[in-house]
């Protein structure tokens, strides 16, 4: 069974495209990023496929239920965690559980143990009689995962989940989402804009920007898909033979010298350095040093978003929202 | 195919969210407790030694009374909306549309909720007002009643301001609107002396005011103990509620839009 399914998906806000065309799967057990700048419509599909809004044509479905005509299904079966901050700050983490614990009509007997063992896997079992507007930003969000949690759901949707956090708070979120991925088994589909993020922890990952998904795939395939490995080798005795013999060797794209410096492009750098040696030995080529470089998810994020986006916001963007969860938590 | 249970699930749970809110802070209460005590302390006392105003026989504080806590009541829910653009400017309400619940009872549940924060409101002015003097029908009876309309009436006026909330959506144009609200329908209504007193023109207004029909449930119940017509006020108050409750319902899609 698909986790996600999303045919030709398009959503307008009144005049202006957001979403054009959008068609992927997303298999179940799956950890997915949809990876992309901001403005690319990354919320605006989570939000069409939470059931929040309907899309302007198209159709989106979560574990087979059609979000429009059977939305009530959808929203049986999924949690949602907002990039904004989504518990309420006047009461205590307890009371936010025990609240939406009824709001989604866990029967009474169940209740307490619910509520515990969603603050025990979000390590909140000690601050849970705090009142929330004294907790930090990454402790909401764990309340906030944890309430989503709680409720067992097939699939959990988190936006931008460590947004404006501090990089030890990100880690534990990370690690506290890999853990239900892998042992409760729960799907997780989530947005960011951070590629280390979608590098580290997803299986595999969306490209979105402007509103259209232009790859999908795991963090390799979408790696060996933009450019080339590069092959870097330092050394003495060079010449435009010996390059000439090496762009005709296998697995190699192209190589270029300047002084001592030999940089070769290869599709599989690992393949490719064998011969590449035995050749330059054979014609007495000195080598002092040889190192490779893989395409990283910045040159990804660059290739399939290039002038797409609008990254001179991220930053400033980043900071407001993160100043906003601040003044509102 | 209306999900009655899962409807009563959700508002239950939203009026428990408010009594715990409450619960942890009352000052806000108490702050908006001066105001409704000062007009019947003031106002009251000068307008009463005056008896310029035929109240009919009744000391003018007894016949205030349940028009300054229909009023108090009111403007406490007239802002719960603030509290609607609150969540709405969090993620609060995103995620509570994607819950497993209707949004119907969404709406029904925040105004009930509103509610139960303004008989707080009013269980902090009454027992001040029977210490000031004011003879209040002390039969529980009639005042669970009376506690009774003031929380429809709450409701009813928590569903106006959410309705408003989903259509201005800002929190500076809304803090203005309130106050046009509630004094106008205070002034133009039976609260503060009786219909027969106003001009043709005010006098048409106040019956199609709910304030007027809400104060004279409430000054049945509480002060002249006469419910004669108290079951036009009970269908005028009803009505309005329903008809509010459907309209912030159709619009609520537009607060998180
Ligand atoms: N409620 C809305 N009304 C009008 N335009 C919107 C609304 N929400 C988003 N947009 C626009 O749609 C585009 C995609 O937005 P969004 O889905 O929020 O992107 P992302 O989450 O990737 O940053 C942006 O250009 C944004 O300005
Ligand atoms: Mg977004």
């Amino acid at each position: 069974m698909k986790a996600i399914e999303v045919k030709n998906l398009s959503k307008k806000y009144a005049t202006v495209p957001a979403l054009k065309d959008v068609s992927f799967s997303v298999d179940e057990g799956e950890l997915f990023a949809l990876l992309g700048p901001n403005g690319a419509g990354k919320t605006t599909l989570m939000r069409i496929l939470t059931t929040q809004i309907d899309p302007t044509s198209g159709s989106a479905k979560v574990f087979g239920n059609d979000v429009r005509s059977q939305s009530g299904e959808v929203r049986s079966q999924v949690s949602y965690v907002p990039q904004e901050m989504s518990v309420w700050s006047d009461i205590t983490a307890y009371e936010n559980l025990l609240i939406y614990a009824k709001i989604y009509g866990i029967p009474a007997k169940k209740r307490e143990d619910a509520i515990q063992s969603a603050l025990k896997t979000m390590d909140l079992q000690n601050v849970s009689g705090r009142m929330v507007n004294t907790y930090s930003g990454g402790m909401v969000r764990k309340l906030e995962i944890a309430s989503a949690i709680m409720v067992e759901p097939k699939i959990v949707f988190l936006d931008e989940p460590t947004i404006g956090l501090d990089p030890s708070a990100r880690k534990t979120v990370w690690d506290k989402l890999r853990w239900l991925n892998r042992n409760k088994g729960t799907s997780v589909f989530f947005c960011t804009h951070y590629m280390d993020e979608a590098d580290l922890y997803a299986n595999e990952i969306g490209l979105i920007s402007k509103g259209r998904l232009r790859k999908i795939g795991t963090a390799e395939e979408l790696k060996s898909s933009v450019s080339n490995e590069t092959i870097t080798i330092e050394a003495t005795g060079l010449d435009s033979g010996i390059v000439r013999g090496i762009s005709g060797l296998p697995h190699i794209t192209g190589a270029r010298v300047t002084g001592k410096t030999l940089r070769i492009m290869a599709i599989n750098s690992d393949e490719a350095i064998n011969p590449v040696m035995n050749l330059l030995i054979s014609t007495g080529v000195k080598v002092k040093s040889v190192s490779s470089s893989k395409p990283s998810m910045d040159d990804v994020f660059l290739k399939y978003t290039r002038g797409k986006g609008k990254e001179q916001e991220t930053a400033i963007a980043d900071i407001k929202r993160a100043r906003d969860r601040i003044r509102k938590a | 195919m209306f999900d009655v249970k899962g409807s009563m699930r959700v508002i239950t749970a939203m009026i428990e969210l408010e009594v715990r809110r409450v619960m942890h802070d009352r000052t806000e209460l108490y702050f908006r407790a001066v105001q409704p005590l000062l007009w019947l302390i003031v106002f009251g006392y000068i307008m009463g030694s005056l008896r310029a105003i035929p109240t009919g026989g009744i000391p003018y504080t007894d016949f205030i009374l349940p028009g300054v806590i229909i009023q108090s009541a009111t403007s406490v829910a007239i802002f719960f909306g603030l509290v609607i653009i609150w969540e709405r400017e969090s993620g609060v309400l995103k995620k509570l549309v994607a819950a497993p619940c209707p949004r119907f009872a969404i709406v029904v549940g925040r105004a009930m909720a509103a509610g139960v924060r303004a008989l707080f409101q009013v269980l902090i002015i009454l027992p001040i007002a029977v210490l000031l003097g004011v003879h209040v029908i002390l039969n529980p009876l009639y005042l669970l009643a009376a506690l009774a309309v003031v929380f429809i009436s709450a409701g009813g006026f928590a569903g106006m301001s959410i309705w408003i909330a989903s259509i201005l959506k800002s929190r500076e144009r809304f803090v203005g609107i309130g106050q046009v609200i509630i004094f106008p329908l205070f002034f133009a209504s039976n609260a503060l002396y009786p219909i027969a007193t106003m001009p043709a023109i005010l006098q048409w207004f106040s019956a199609i005011n709910p304030m007027t029909y809400m104060v004279s449930a409430t000054r049945a119940l509480m002060i002249t103990g006469d419910l004669s017509t108290i079951w036009i006020d009970m269908i005028a108050i009803l009505a309005f509620d329903v008809f509010i409750f459907w309209l912030a319902a159709r619009d609520f899609r537009q607060v998180i839009n």
